[in-house]
């Protein structure tokens, strides 16, 4: 798997992905639905696979030796990764917005832990619409990303509603870091939970699916 | 041993069907795979290699069979469709050091020799090479693995008749040293120069897998005036063709001696457009 995910890293990389981690730092916006940033995270993945399909790379993937599911492994690993630094690189951005006391966001989630939480379950969701349904048709693309557009912002509209109308949420989880720390790293766990759980049984679905695959 | 061994394979579409697909190649020998274009060729090749799957049947490389030794067998093999057509705005140098590290006997030696000796550069991109320098990267690639056994999808289409030649010259320099080739192609003057056998696909079914020579041999090739074309003729020809002056037909070359008509050697082009027509 490791050939395949440096094959990723050096051919199927997309260069708009850079740009859009330094999105993480629209953070630092006042009052703006920051759960907006996961979805050009959503975009980039999109894009890698798009120029994996314009570039024929399950074609050449596939005429190497190697494992098909090796290869379906390879580019969760990747996506991943991609989300994992979005992520990171949000983290200072977060700790600057606390630490200069401009938390408070009347639109939805602050940039809090809390956000972390809901990110990891929202992109839990994308691996689990997106890449799953990429694996069984990955020359319909185009398609895939559009249904996976409506799924994501519909959640994304939801997690800011619930900020907004769950009174747990507004009053414990929205709420400027290090207030009830023990509630946003419970939410924290359950989010990193989630997200593995969707990418995990996504990908055994989609190396099910792809092992069978006409290419 | 064969190097290739096809038996049985069937693989069904909607519209299409390969049927009872059977062949087998000798290690050192080049095969040439001939058929109109939908005929089955990409099909059949795609099915060898488990980027389709097919219903039913049994492929083996080097005696073992490819479901179960596919990582081994691909170790051993190069697949060049009609040359290099991904990550075509990347440079050569990152393609290769991608795809070397997937072979455990990827000899770095042989990779540097196969580059100058075909003339490519490395610091180029696949989209400013021309056809013919792309099927040689791809053979450079398959070469330096050692490859025992290429296998090319209309390696030559699109080349003009300089630059097939030349790649003609290569394939025929690869098969002197042991390298099996199968080579698919509807330019069938290309297998007259190198190939040793032919296998010939119609709608999805092997028509003839044989030595070129006694394929070539079994018909002949009849150029009809009008007044000769007589209805006691007809059952005996094969792909009756309008031609400029009459017609031409084939026939089985042990019925040309009996009909009495002039006839000459058939070649494998001539064949093809007559028994399509059949």
């Amino acid at each position: 798997m490791k050939n395949f995910l440096y094959k990723e890293w050096k051919l199927a990389f997309h260069p708009t992905v850079l740009m859009f981690w330094l999105l993480s730092a629209m953070l630092m916006i006042p009052n703006y639905p920051y759960f907006v940033i996961l979805f050009y995270t959503m975009l980039g993945i999109f894009f890698i696979n798009l120029n994996g399909r314009e570039n024929h790379d399950i074609f050449y993937s596939m005429s190497l030796p190697s494992k098909k599911s090796d290869f379906v492994k390879a580019r969760f690993a990747f996506i991943v990764i991609i989300e994992m630094i979005q992520l990171l690189a949000a983290i200072p951005f977060i700790a600057l917005k606390q630490g200069l006391h401009m938390s408070g966001n009347v639109v939805g989630m602050d940039a809090n832990i809390s956000f972390l939480a809901f990110s990891l379950v929202i992109y839990g969701i994308v691996n689990w619409v997106f890449l799953k349904r990429y694996f069984t048709a990955p020359e319909k693309v185009g398609k895939t990303f559009a249904i996976a557009s409506v799924y994501i912002t519909v959640v994304i509209a939801a997690a800011e509603v619930l900020v907004h109308a769950v009174p747990f949420v507004r009053d414990r989880l929205d709420t400027p870091d290090p207030q009830f720390l023990l509630e946003k790293m419970a939410a924290l766990a359950i989010g990193a939970v989630i997200y593995a759980a969707l990418t995990f049984f996504s990908m055994k679905r989609s190396i099910k699916v792809f092992k069978t695959l006409d290419i | 041993m064969n190097a290739l061994l096809v038996k049985n394979l069937r693989k069904e579409y909607e519209k299409f069907t390969l049927e009872d697909v059977s062949f087998g190649l000798n290690q050192g020998e080049i095969m040439g795979f001939i058929g109109r274009n939908g005929a089955g060729k990409t099909t059949t090749l795609k099915c060898l290699l488990n980027y389709v799957h097919p219903n039913q049947g049994e492929i083996q490389f080097f005696g073992k069979t490819f479901r179960d030794h596919e990582q081994e067998i691909k170790q051993r093999i190069g697949f060049v469709s009609g040359g290099v057509d991904y990550y075509t705005k990347k440079k050569i140098r990152t393609i290769t050091e991608v795809t070397r590290r997937f072979y455990t006997n990827w000899n770095e030696d042989a990779y540097r020799g196969y580059m100058q000796r075909l003339d490519l550069d490395e610091n180029k991109t696949p989209s400013a090479l021309s056809a013919g320098m792309k099927v040689k990267y791809s053979l450079a690639l398959a070469l330096s693995h050692h490859a025992e056994l290429l296998i090319l999808d209309e390696p030559t289409s699109g080349l003009d008749p300089i630059s097939r030649d030349d790649l003609l010259d290569v394939f025929l320099g690869l098969a002197s040293e042991g390298v099996t080739i199968l080579f698919s192609t509807h330019i069938t003057s290309d297998l007259e120069k190198c190939a040793d056998t032919i296998t010939h696909i119609m709608k999805g079914r092997i028509v003839a897998s044989e030595p070129l020579e006694s394929y070539v041999a079994r018909y002949r090739l009849l150029h009809l005036t009008d007044e000769q074309l007589t209805e006691t003729l007809k059952p005996a020809l094969m792909g009756l063709n309008r031609a400029k002056h009459g017609y031409t037909a084939l026939v089985r070359a042990d019925e040309s001696d009996r009909l009495g008509l002039m006839a000459e050697p058939a070649n494998l082009e001539t064949i093809m457009i007559h028994l399509e027509r059949e």
